[in-house]
C-alpha cells in the first residue's frame, strides 16, 4: 500500500501532524524571541524558565545546554569509533585474516576514520568553546544562538547517514525477525574506500551507502561551517569594550584561527564531494581519465584535508596553552609569540596539502616547494613547543590529572610532530608513504595530544560544569594509563613502518606479529582508560562531592582566577543565596545524590 | 513509585540499552560472533534464537531485576544503586560469557569477553540508575 504514496507526500503528511501538534498544544507559547525566550499565553505572568525535561534538551539555544550536547554527541561517536579501532587492532593481532573478512576490515578503518575525525574531534572541540567561550568572554551567549542550535542538530542526522551501512543493518536485522523481506536493508554496506575517498575507487565501487555518507559528510561540513561563523562573529562582536584584541585568551584566540580555517577549507569538501557525488551518480567525468583525472580529487581533497588536519589540533593547543599555566602558577610564557604561532599555523596550512600526494609523480619542483613549506609549519609548532616548557620552567606544578594530561600531551607532540618532519622531507616519504610509520606519526598527535587536551578540559571544567568534584585517584592513573597506552600502541607503528608494514592492509607476513601485538596490548590499554574515565565523569556527576568552593584549583594565590570561574563563584553564590533562609548548606551529607533540581546540569 | 514497578521500569531501559549494544556489535563484525545464538545457547535453546530471544527480553525486564531488588541490599560498592547494579550484573556475565562463548575462539574471543562485560555493566548501571531515580533514593 505505502509504495503506491510517494515519499514526498508521506513526509509532508508528517511535517503537517508535527506543525498541528505544536500549534495546538494547549500550553504552546504564545510567541517566541530571537533569543529563544518565551512569553507565556497568561496575561501578566511571562515565564523565563526552560521547559523541562527532555524537551529542554530538543528546543534548548542556551550556549552552555548545547555544549553539553556537542560533548554527549563527540563521546558517543568517539566510543563507536574506538569499537572500530578495537576491531582494527583485533585483527592485527594475528598475521592471516583470522578474525573478520578484508571487506570488513576496509569497511572498518574507513568508519574509524570519518567518525573520530568529522564526528568526535570537530564537535567535542566545538562543544568545549561552546560551553567556555561566551563566559571566557563575558559575553551572555553566542552571536547566533539559534544557529548554534541548527549546528548542532544537524550533526547527529550527518552521522547516521555517514555511518547508515551499519544503521540499516540493525534494522534490518531487528525487522528479519518478522516474516518480512529484508533485502531492502541489506541494500546499503558500510563504506570500505579509505576516508580519503580517493577515486577511480569512489567512483566505481557499486555500494549505493557510498552516496549516502558523501551527502551525510556534505551536511557535517556544512553544520561544522555554520559553528566555525558563529565563533567568529562572536569573537569579533560579543567581546565588553574593556577587552581588546591584546587581553583576548589564549583559548579564545586559537577558537577565532580553527574557525577561520574552517570557513576557508569546509566549503571546499562540500563541492568536492558534490561533484564526487556528480561522477558517481549522473555521469559527469570530474575525475575520470578524460576529465581532471584521478589527481584532481586529490588536490582537491587534500586542499581541505590539510587545513583539517589544524582544525582538529588547534583547539587541543588552545586548551593546553590555556591549563598549563594553571598549574605552574605562571604566566604563559611568550602569549604574544603563541598566537603568532596559531596565526602561523593556521596559514601555512593551506600551503602544505601536496606533501600527501608526493608519491604521486608530480613535477618535482612542485614537489620541493611543498617540502619547503612543510618543513616550515615546524617552526611554530616549536615555538609553542619551547614556550610551553619555558611556563613550566621555575613554576609550582601541582601534578592534578590536568597537568600530567598536558605533560603527557606535550611528550606526543614531541614525538608526533618530528616524524612528521621527517615524512616532509621528499627522498624519506617516498619510502615512508603508505606504510604503518604514517599511521603512527598522525595517531602520536589525534590520540596523543588531542583527546589528552580534551581529557585534561574535561577535568579542569568538570567542577564547573557539574558542580560536582570527580575522583582525583583514579583521574590520574586513568590519565597515566592513556599517555603510556599511547606510546606503547603507536611506537611500535612507527618501527613497522620502517620495516615496511604497509597501512589499509588485514593481513601482513609473518615478521611483523610481535610488534603488532605490542601495538594491540596497547589499543586495549587505551580501550581500558577510556572506560576509566567514562566511569569516573558519569559516577562524579552523578553521586561526587558538592563543590562549595569555586577556587577549585587554587587559581585566586597565583592571579588566575579567570572569567569562566569568576562566573561560577557568582553561580554559587546565588544559589547559597537562595538556600540559605531554608536552613544551613552545610548540612547536606557531601556524598549524596541532592533532591535539589537545580543541582542538575546547568540551569 | 513503588519498588517492583521502578525495578521493572529499569530493566526495560537496561534491556534496550542492551539489545542496542549487542546488534551494534553484531552488525559492527558483520555477524562474525552470531550474538543471536549466543543469547539463544546462553537461554538454553541453541537452535531457536527466536525464543531464545524473547526469554532473553522476558529475562532482562523481569526475572533479573526482581533478583536484584532481593539481593541489592546485600551487594557490595553501595549505596549507590547503579554501583551495586554494576556488580549484579558482572555476576550474570560469567555464566553468559560461559554458556554462550560456542566456538568463538583465539583473539575474537578477547573482544567478545570485553565487549559482552561492557554491556552486562551498560545493563547494570542502567538498571540500578533508573531505579534509584524512581525510587527517588540516592
Amino acid at each position: 500500500m505505502l509504495d503506491t504514496i510517494p515519499g514526498v507526500a508521506l513526509a509532508a503528511i508528517g511535517l503537517a501532524v508535527l506543525a498541528a501538534y505544536y500549534r495546538l498544544r494547549s500550553d504552546r507559547p504564545a510567541m517566541s524571541f530571537a533569543d529563544g525566550g518565551t512569553a507565556s499565553v497568561t496575561v501578566g505572568l511571562t515565564g523565563t524558565e526552560k521547559p523541562a525535561g527532555i524537551l529542554r534538551w530538543f528546543t534548548t539555544v542556551d550556549h552552555k545546554d548545547i555544549g553539553l550536547l556537542y560533548i554527549l554527541f563527540g563521546t558517543a561517536a568517539a566510543l563507536w569509533g574506538a569499537t572500530d579501532a578495537m576491531m582494527i587492532r583485533t585483527e592485527l593481532l594475528v598475521p592471516e585474516s583470522a578474525v573478520w573478512n578484508v571487506e570488513t576490515y576496509n569497511a572498518v578503518f574507513t568508519t574509524h576514520g570519518f567518525t573520530m575525525l568529522f564526528f568526535f574531534v570537530t564537535p567535542v572541540f566545538t562543544g568545549i568553546a561552546n560551553y567556555v567561550l561566551p563566559l571566557l568572554l563575558g559575553a551572555d551567549d553566542l552571536a547566533f544562538p539559534r544557529i548554534n542550535a541548527i549546528a548542532f542538530w544537524l550533526l547527529p542526522p550527518s552521522l547516521v547517514m555517514v555511518r547508515g551501512g551499519l544503521i540499516t543493518d540493525v534494522i534490518g536485522m531487528v525487522v528479519g525477525v518478522l516474516p518480512v523481506d529484508v533485502t531492502l536493508f541489506e541494500a546499503l554496506e558500510p563504506v570500505a574506500m579509505g576516508w580519503t575517498m580517493y577515486t577511480p575507487l569512489s567512483v566505481e565501487m557499486a555500494n549505493p551507502q557510498i552516496s549516502v555518507a558523501l551527502l551525510g559528510l556534505h551536511l557535517s561540513g556544512v553544520a561544522t561551517t555554520m559553528a566555525a561563523i558563529n565563533f567568529i562573529v562572536t569573537v569579533f562582536t560579543e567581546r565588553p569594550p574593556e577587552l581588546g584584541w591584546d587581553k583576548l585568551d589564549i583559548f579564545s584566540w586559537n577558537i577565532l584561527v580553527t574557525s577561520a580555517l574552517i570557513l576557508l577549507a569546509f566549503p571546499l569538501l562540500g563541492s568536492t564531494l558534490i561533484m564526487l557525488l556528480l561522477d558517481r551518480n549522473f555521469g559527469t567525468t570530474f575525475f575520470a581519465i578524460e576529465g581532471g583525472g584521478p589527481m584532481l580529487w586529490q588536490h582537491l581533497f587534500w586542499f581541505f584535508g590539510h587545513p583539517e588536519v589544524y582544525i582538529l589540533v588547534l583547539p587541543a593547543f588552545g586548551l593546553v596553552s590555556l591549563i598549563l599555566p594553571k598549574f605552574c602558577g605562571r604566566r604563559l610564557f611568550g602569549f604574544r609569540f603563541i598566537v603568532y604561532s596559531t596565526i602561523a599555523i593556521g596559514i601555512l596550512s593551506f600551503g602544505v596539502w601536496a606533501h600527501h600526494m608526493f608519491a604521486t609523480g608530480m613535477d618535482p619542483r612542485l614537489r620541493a616547494s611543498f617540502m619547503a613549506v612543510s618543513l616550515a609549519i615546524a617552526i611554530p609548532s616549536a615555538i609553542k613547543e619551547f614556550n610551553w616548557i619555558a611556563t613550566m620552567w621555575n613554576g609550582r606544578l601541582r601534578l592534578d590529572a590536568p597537568l600530567i594530561c598536558i605533560i603527557g600531551a606535550m611528550s606526543t607532540f614531541v614525538v608526533g610532530g618530528i616524524t612528521g618532519v621527517f615524512l616532509a622531507s621528499v627522498p624519506v616519504d617516498l619510502v615512508l608513504h603508505d606504510t604503518h610509520y604514517v599511521v603512527g606519526h598522525f595517531h602520536l598527535i589525534v590520540v596523543g595530544v588531542i583527546p589528552l587536551a580534551m581529557i585534561a578540559a574535561s577535568y579542569y571544567w568538570f567542577p564547573l560544569i557539574t558542580g560536582r568534584m570527580y575522583n582525583q585517584r583514579l583521574a590520574r592513573a586513568q590519565t597515566v594509563l592513556l599517555i603510556i597506552g599511547t606510546f606503547v600502541t603507536f611506537i611500535p607503528l612507527l618501527i613497522l613502518g620502517y620495516m615496511g608494514m604497509p597501512r589499509r592492509y588485514g593481513i601482513y607476513p609473518t615478521e611483523f606479529i610481535t610488534l603488532n601485538q605490542i601495538a594491540s596490548l596497547g589499543a586495549f590499554l587505551l580501550g581500558v582508560s577510556v572506560f576509566l574515565w567514562l566511569v569516573n565523569m558519569i559516577q562524579s556527576a552523578r553521586v561526587g562531592p558538592v563543590v562549595r568552593d569555586a577556587d577549585v584549583w587554587n587559581l585566586k594565590e597565583t592571579g588566575q582566577f579567570t572569567r569562566e570561574w569568576q562566573w561560577f563563584e557568582d553561580r554559587l553564590e546565588e544559589r547559597r543565596g537562595k538556600v540559605e533562609p531554608e536552613g544551613d548548606p552545610g548540612s547536606e551529607s557531601e556524598t549524596t545524590r541532592a533532591v535539589d533540581p537545580d543541582d542538575d546540569a546547568e540551569s | 513509585m513503588k519498588r517492583f514497578p521502578s525495578a521493572v521500569a529499569g530493566g526495560v531501559s537496561a534491556t534496550t540499552v542492551m539489545t542496542l549494544l549487542l546488534l551494534l556489535l553484531e552488525v559492527e563484525t558483520r555477524s562474525a560472533m552470531d550474538i543471536f545464538y549466543v543469547i539463544a545457547r546462553f537461554i538454553g535453546t541453541p537452535n531457536d534464537p527466536a525464543v531464545g530471544f524473547a526469554l532473553f527480553v522476558v529475562a532482562g525486564v523481569v526475572a533479573w531485576p526482581l533478583l536484584f531488588l532481593a539481593l541489592e541490599p546485600y551487594l557490595p560498592r553501595g549505596p549507590d544503586p547503579a554501583a551495586r547494579g554494576v556488580v549484579f550484573a558482572s555476576l550474570l556475565w560469567v555464566p553468559f560469557v560461559i554458556t554462550g562463548r560456542g566456538d568463538i575462539g583465539g583473539p575474537l574471543l578477547v573482544l567478545f569477553s570485553a565487549y559482552t562485560l561492557f554491556a552486562h555493566w551498560a545493563y547494570g548501571f542502567t538498571l540500578g540508575a533508573v531505579y534509584g531515580r524512581l525510587l527517588d533514593r540516592p
